[in-house]
């Protein structure tokens, strides 16, 4: 009896940059953008970005898309005389117009752009001579003005956020009381995100610092009318960031640079765990919150990890397995997820990540994903959401499901192919900033999501799967 | 009434030129806001910047081009997702935008070969489209990319594409209204007269400065089409590249939006002889006196009295029925300019609503001498307010409908007061009669929304009162 053998083919986990020089449909806006997020999420704070106005005003709209708030951003206006003569005189006016007219304010980040970076603007010299001027005019106040470059031309909003969140952590840090506090730099994520981090650290009776605070991007309309949309990261608490007694930098490209400054400056021990999407995932960060401050994990945890795991197992090899998706947005984002939708039997065939950061070909989480995975998968970097919507259109990846921020929408809408968003900005569906996707809850929450998305999906366009989600 | 400093103006006296509180008797010849200047750094104005005032304004309307930005990756992302005109090839201008994503190697090289290489790689990308909208934008304003020999060069290789080259960096002017102003002539001068369209009618438009937000262009074009009349181009909504470069055989220029799209009206007269006649979109009595008027001009005068008196009798009593229970309403408009004066007197003449107080972004100053003369009295007259204005003018004015941006309609809903998108719209189109009945309708609908008395109500304070009774009883 003869035995015939057909080889099988290994899968392939091929990554790569994009082919094209230009952009058709970018995935993340410039590093200004991102430096902007970081400010906010400072209280009593007012970035000050010094380029043209839309620069700013855009990035406000962004935000206001994204969150459904209103958050202050200043301009210092730049015009031809100062693309001519220089800027630094707008910066100073503008420094001083914001602390006569907002007496409580008491952060500027002063945020370059493409524009003033090739100007060559003197940002460090500006802010001295503001810091002298603000002396003299206000000598019972403490206003602190930080440098933060971020040319337009380099890296995304991604990066911009990572060097702003360096950039206050560097100029605010300093030496004091040993807190016992740990910091968290979860990275750029939303208001759910980190509710839900705080509830994990009270649970583990951890006091802990969150860089940055942004609970309040979700705020209420209250009976006395008060406005509480701002952030609540505090002057105090970046100062106190050196004297904690550990630092977990969850996003490796977003706000880790900071917990590195801190390790380097202050020697304040830090770890950089996964992007905490998905069960491994999390138990990962939970463990290295255990190890740092030595608290138990306790029951409370244990019991939201196994009713996760619970709903999960409902949904993963019925209606999951070996359905495609394509992930989209930042790194952090994009690699947490492809774990997260291994976990529920789903494969990640097409992963795009958009800016040209040329660290992401190293990152551990490729090589991870190439150790596992069991079929191919394409990992395009520096990509841009023509990339995704060209393969869908020459059919060279058939996606059950794709997965981004709403810039995206028109692909999805366009191909037929079911959309959960995820990441930012998300402003074509309802309260997602209020959603968490981390943690054992955000997993539960978001494979539900995908669920119902693939459902209705089945029930409106599909002649006979209609009927299998009666389980 | 002299101009107004407010308290919150005290440290930036200047401001007081800004802003007018119209007394009887004043006409603007006596006083009048300063515009058109240059915003103090800091104070959180809302203005944007001229790239986006010929990009996401203009150009980016045209349904049928490709729209590349030449610079950093940020102007382009922000300048799409952001507005609503929709268009009848798909939507595309609402779909893609293109970017030269320039790096630090091409500020110090030079952006010319990678533009180059984009705009080729574009083209190819959707061999469906021939058009491009090329802008430049603040750095590679800086660096001098020479980006006309770039598209000279290119249109010499493809002959069959044409590309219109927009040099209007962000900073440049002191506001979006820079940018309204280099597309229109540039366009004049770059592209009009390049193409003869097809004469169809006898009549025949060019219909300036609306952008099909939401439809507008597409719902009067019902009505040029009802009258016989051929429009030969929309600049820009829902507009094909090529009808834009026919604009001169046009033998009328009507003009809505005088402030973004006057200039182009003013040198189509100037070069072509084409007369300019301004009409008011917005509004019943504003919407026919524009129809008699582009009829009287044709000599169609009983076509056009027809099509008002069906469009009344359809849509006047729904209006009517809106204007009965919106009387008295106090409205503030905060929007870009125009539309202060386009609204003010046709939201009190077809309903009843009480404009209280305006601001501009970039309107100039020959905008508020039309605002003013068209305002009421004891209503603010603002030039470029910012956010702690804007919060003493609600003070003062307690309004009942803000009609402005989503940001700020944000900011305003945490002080019970409801907003309706003057951008982009709520629920449009705004235009026409059947426009501003959407208009009164959603008027109608935030200023009686049940949420906005339930986020004054404490509770505890409900609860304490409760708790009163049961002790009396």
């Amino acid at each position: 009896m003869s035995c015939e053998m057909t080889e099988v083919r290994a899968p392939e986990v091929n990554a790569h940059v994009k082919e094209r020089a230009g952009t058709i449909n970018p995935m993340l806006d410039c590093q200004p953008a991102g430096a902007q997020f970081a400010g906010i999420g400072i209280q009593d704070c007012i970035p000050l970005v010094h380029g043209g106005q839309g620069c700013c005003m855009f990035v406000r709209l962004l935000f206001a898309q994204h969150f459904k708030e209103n958050f202050d951003i200043a301009s210092t206006s730049l015009h031809e005389d100062s693309a001519v003569f220089g800027g630094t005189k707008r910066i100073e006016e503008g420094v001083m117009v914001l602390a006569k007219r907002y007496p409580q304010l008491r952060v500027i980040p002063v945020i370059t752009t493409c524009s003033t970076e090739v100007i060559g603007d003197d940002i460090e010299g500006t802010i001295n001579l503001c810091n002298q001027a603000l002396k003299r005019e206000f000598p019972e106040r403490d206003i602190y003005l930080v440098p933060v470059h971020t040319p337009s031309f380099k890296g995304s909003h991604v990066s911009g956020y990572d060097e702003a969140v360096k950039a206050l952590v560097k100029t605010l840090a300093k030496k004091g009381e040993p807190t016992g506090k740990l910091n968290l730099f979860p990275g750029w994520v939303n208001p759910g995100d980190v509710i839900l981090l705080k509830s994990y650290l009270s649970q583990m009776g951890v006091d802990g610092t969150i860089f940055m605070d942004t609970e309040d991007f979700d705020s209420p309309m209250l009976p006395d009318k008060s406005i509480n949309t701002h952030g609540r990261t505090t002057v105090e608490d970046l100062q106190n960031s050196a004297n904690a007694c550990g630092s977990i930098a969850m996003a490796r490209y977003e706000g880790a640079s900071a917990a590195k400054h801190l390790e380097n400056a202050f020697s304040v021990p830090q770890i950089l765990t996964a992007s905490p999407y998905g069960i491994r995932n999390t138990d990962r960060l939970l463990q290295s919150i255990s190890d740092l401050t030595g608290q138990p994990i306790p029951d409370s945890l244990v019991k939201e990890r196994g009713i996760a795991l619970d709903a999960m197992a409902d949904l993963a090899h019925m209606f999951f397995a070996n359905k495609k998706v394509a992930i989209y947005g930042h790194a952090d984002l994009v690699f947490g997820l492809a774990q997260f939708c291994m976990e529920l039997e789903m494969e990640p065939a097409l992963l795009l990540i958009g800016d040209d950061n040329t660290r992401y070909k190293k990152d551990p989480r490729i090589k991870e994903l190439k150790e596992t995975a069991a079929f191919d998968m394409e990992i395009v970097l520096n990509a841009d959401l023509w990339d995704l919507e060209k393969r869908i259109k020459d059919k060279t990846v058939e996606l059950d499901l794709i997965m981004g921020h709403s810039k995206g929408r028109y692909i999805a809408i366009d191909a037929n192919i079911p959309m959960v968003r995820v990441g930012f900005p998300t402003f074509d569906r309802a309260g997602l900033y209020r959603k968490p996707l981390i943690g054992y809850r955000g997993a539960m929450e978001l494979a539900e999501t995908i669920a119902n998305t693939l459902f209705a999906h089945m029930e409106y366009t599909k002649n006979r799967e209609w009927i299998l989600n009666t389980w | 009434m002299p101009m107004i400093l407010l308290d919150c103006d005290k440290d930036i006296p200047e401001r007081q030129r800004h802003i007018y509180l119209k007394a009887p008797g004043e006409s603007t010849k006596d006083f009048l806001p300063i515009a058109n200047v240059a915003t103090i750094p800091g104070t959180l104005s809302e203005r944007g910047c001229a790239f986006c005032g010929a990009k996401l304004v203009i150009g980016g309307v045209v349904k049928d081009a490709i729209q590349m930005i030449h610079g950093p990756v940020g102007c382009a992302y922000d300048t799409w997702h952001t507005k609503r005109y929709p268009s009848d090839n798909g939507h595309v201008p609402l779909k893609y935008v293109w970017s030269t994503d320039m790096k630090e190697s091409h500020i110090v090289f030079g952006g010319e070969k990678r533009l180059e290489q984009s705009i080729n790689e574009a083209f190819d990308a959707m061999p469906h489209m021939k058009r491009m909208f090329l802008y430049t934008t603040c750095p590679t304003a800086l660096i001098g990319d020479d980006v006309k020999a770039v598209s000279k060069k290119v249109m010499q290789e493809r002959p069959d594409v044409d590309i219109f080259t927009v040099e209007c960096p962000g900073f440049s002017g002191v506001s979006q209204s820079k940018g309204h102003h280099v597309l229109n002539i540039g366009w004049v001068d770059q592209k009009v007269g390049s193409v003869e369209p097809e004469i169809k009618s006898p009549y025949t438009i060019n219909f300036i400065g609306d952008y099909n937000i939401q439809g507008d262009t597409q719902l009067l074009q019902t009505y040029w089409d009802r009258l016989g009349i051929q429009v030969i181009a929309h600049f820009t909504g829902n507009a094909n590249y090529d009808e834009l470069r026919s604009m001169h055989r046009a033998k009328l220029s009507v003009v809505n939006c005088a402030r973004s799209a006057g200039y182009i009206a003013n040198e189509l007269k100037k070069r072509y002889g084409i007369p300019r006649l301004d009409i008011d979109t917005w509004g019943f009595n504003y919407m026919a006196e524009g129809i008699r008027k582009v009829c009287a001009f044709f000599g169609i005068e009983e076509r056009g009295e027809a099509l008002i008196a069906e469009e009344y009798a359809k849509w006047k009593p729904k209006l009517d029925w809106y204007k009965e229970r919106l009387k008295g309403k106090k409205m503030a408009i905060w929007t870009g300019g125009p539309r202060l004066w386009h609204w003010t007197k046709s939201v009190e003449d077809d309903m009843g609503i009480e404009v209280v107080a305006m601001s501009s972004k970039f309107g100039h100053e020959e905008d508020f001498e039309k605002v003013v003369a068209r305002g009421r009295e004891g209503t603010y007259y603002i030039d470029d307010a910012n956010e702690l204005e804007f919060f003493e003018i609600l003070e003062n004015i307690k309004p009942d409908i803000i009609f402005t941006g989503p940001r700020v309609g944000e900011l305003v809903k945490k002080l019970h007061i409801p907003y309706i998108n003057g951008h982009a719209y709520h629920n449009g189109p705004y235009m026409g009669f059947q426009g501003f009945v959407n208009m009164a309708r959603d008027i109608y609908n935030a200023t009686h929304s049940p949420l906005l008395g339930l986020a004054a109500t404490d509770i505890r304070r409900t609860a304490k009162a409760k708790l009163a009774l049961k002790e009396v009883a």
